[in-house]
């Protein structure tokens, strides 16, 4: 596999990357592109400030339409997971021991965790500020 | 296939920051590693920010007096550049991932980057005059 040369056959994992993980990086990507495309439009366009950015009441106010905080959350899981497994991707470049791939790849994990779980909760408490 | 070029080493990530001697390939390669850390930076550092909010109004809107500021407003940009240029980059990965257009990834490279600098110009045009 090439990564360095636009001649290459075809992008593909890396050495040591499973295949799914990769492929879950690969199909994660393009539905970023649409949901963060949105995000830069609401955030740049829909806010009452002069650079177009949301107030606090602007977002509480946005956040009281349900189908907000669930495609909040889907974007949350899906940028954290595709940010992680192309971070660990960045690390296999570095060709690390075993070992030391096992402890990051957990750390990776805990992250991710953390992030959602944190990042719903965030979600939930501010949808639930404007009832 | 060039399998010592590509044997992954530590070496080789610091060699994404050397912008000597590359060809069109090598930057492309740079381009997508550089902008998936700073855009991962960012996306902790937003979460974070974002935790603002269940604090009320007073601290949220405090902070977003900060993005007036030419510095935060500058990174802000450069976190949208970033994100549009890892983007469209990323879709040609994703596209030849999946054997379409693999014969022309140089085109579709050029193809995309000449998108991400109008969206970037547009985007550039809109934060900073409105």
């Amino acid at each position: 596999m090439s990564r360095s040369t636009l001649s290459s056959p075809v992008s593909g994992p890396r050495p040591g990357e499973n295949t799914w993980i990769w492929l879950i990086k690969i199909i994660t990507g393009p539905l970023l592109v649409i949901v963060l495309g949105l995000h830069f439009v609401v955030n740049h366009y829909l806010g009452s400030m002069s650079s177009g950015l949301m107030t606090y009441d602007d977002v509480i106010r946005y956040f009281q339409n349900p189908i907000i905080p669930a495609i909040e959350i889907l974007f949350l899981v899906t940028v954290v997971t595709h940010s992680l497994i192309g971070l660990r991707g960045i690390v296999l470049d570095m060709n690390p021991t075993r070992t030391t791939l096992t402890i990051i790849t957990w750390l990776l994990v805990f992250l991710g965790v953390s992030a959602i779980v944190y990042g719903i909760w965030l979600a939930l408490t501010i949808a639930s500020l404007g009832s | 296939m060039a399998t010592t070029r590509n044997q992954p080493s530590a070496r080789r990530f610091w060699s994404w920051f050397i912008p000597i001697r590359r060809d069109i390939g090598s930057w492309a390669f740079a381009l997508n590693r550089i902008t998936a850390l700073g855009l991962t930076f960012y996306l902790f550092l937003h979460l974070i920010v974002l935790g603002l909010l269940a604090q009320g109004p007073g601290a949220y809107d405090s902070f977003l007096a900060l993005t007036e500021n030419p510095f935060i407003k500058l990174g802000e940009w450069a976190v949208v550049a970033a994100a549009i240029l890892h983007g469209l980059n990323g879709i040609r990965i994703v596209l030849t991932s999946f054997g379409v257009g693999v014969t022309r990834q140089k085109q579709l490279f050029y193809g995309f980057m000449v998108i991400a600098i109008v969206v970037i110009l547009f985007f550039t045009t809109k934060m900073y005059i409105g």
